[in-house]
């Protein structure tokens, strides 16, 4: 006997740059008892040790309009969203998961490391940033390193 | 709108009389599941016997098939049963939509038919039926059905059937499910 399972296809990482606005095609079965509206947003995320977190200003909104059917139904959506660049706010260059998600239901879907951002220039404010740290312990043992000499030059005079 | 329906078989249906007269007290054996039955003619119902307890024979039965219904939408159920013995009017074929639960069924639409059933010697075929439409204000819950024939003159013995979560009721909140991302692509 053959048996097939078919499980969704992996989406392909693809690359954009910073300013782009990306289009997302979801595909969902439903049933709802009166026409309604649903809501449905998409955006990028990144993950490090404390999880995933959306980049909230790239998140994008459509309303998605569902005639009343009480037997499963298919139903296609689009949603759009902007990488808004880092200069006004967005997101920085690098590689970003995929969420999209239906407001007030438990439809989620996601996949990580499928958006690669780039062209966000003028990186010298990122730069110094993260160099911060290592120059505040610069600083501390510069003020430390004096005050030890002080106090080992006065325990010889004893 | 579409009409979805639902059908019971209520089985053979006897003369009120006639099903005190043949049956009494004693075990018996359910053609239809081979379980053995205790009859008591006081009560005029069977029972089961679990851990030494005689429990009531329960008339709700596991659904054949699910039937997803919303609002507007309209159900038709039909019951198909046998009748031999004297003519009897005014018996009613009973319609329930509702709550099966712990302390029995909680009735929320109700619909009846009067029916009269002419005298036979041999069991004769019957069929009823009633259509509902689903109200606005319907429950999550109301996913049990039953049917029953009853009364009439002379009376047929209460006759009871029915399904366990029969129904999918279809609410005003979305139910969504194989939600996942087609395609992404820049615009």
């Amino acid at each position: 006997m053959l048996d097939i399972a078919l499980t969704p296809m992996a989406l392909t990482t693809k690359e954009f740059n910073a300013g782009d606005t990306v289009r997302v095609t979801v595909s969902f079965s439903y049933t709802v008892g009166i026409n309604t509206t649903v809501r449905l947003l998409a955006g990028p995320y990144y993950t490090n040790i404390f999880g995933k977190h959306l980049v909230d200003p790239c998140v994008g909104r459509a309303d998605v309009s569902l005639p009343a059917v009480s037997t499963p139904t298919p139903q296609t959506a689009d949603v759009d969203f902007t990488l808004i660049p880092k200069s006004l706010g967005g997101i920085e260059n690098g590689t970003y998961g995929l969420r999209v998600w239906v407001e007030g239901t438990n439809a989620v879907a996601e996949q990580d490391s499928v958006i690669i951002v780039s062209g966000n220039t003028g990186d010298g404010g990122d730069m110094f940033t993260s160099m911060m740290p290592m120059l505040m312990m610069v600083m501390m043992l510069g003020m430390i390193m004096p005050m030890t000499q002080q106090m080992g030059a006065g325990a010889e005079e004893e | 709108m579409e009409l979805k329906t639902l059908a019971l078989d209520l089985g053979l249906v006897g003369v009120l009389q006639d099903r005190i007269v043949s049956l009494a007290a004693g075990w018996y054996i359910d053609p239809l599941t081979g379980m053995r039955v205790f009859y008591d003619p006081n009560t005029q119902n069977f029972y089961t016997m679990a851990g030494g307890v005689y429990i009531p024979l329960g008339y709700m039965n596991p659904a054949p098939k699910q039937v997803s219904l919303g609002p507007g939408e309209k159900l038709k159920i039909t019951i198909s049963y046998k009748y031999s013995g004297p003519a009897i009017s005014g018996a009613m074929e009973r319609f329930c939509i509702g709550v099966y639960g712990t302390f029995g069924f909680n009735e929320t639409l109700v619909g009846e038919n009067t029916r009269s059933l002419p005298a036979s010697t041999t069991p004769l075929s019957y069929t009823g039926s009633y259509t509902f439409t689903i109200p606005t204000n319907v429950g999550a819950d109301w996913d049990d059905i039953y049917c029953k024939i009853y009364g009439g003159s002379p009376g047929v013995p209460q006759t009871l059937f029915g399904y366990e979560n029969a129904l999918i009721i279809v609410g005003k909140d979305p139910a969504i499910s194989e939600f996942t991302i087609v395609d992404f692509a820049k615009v």
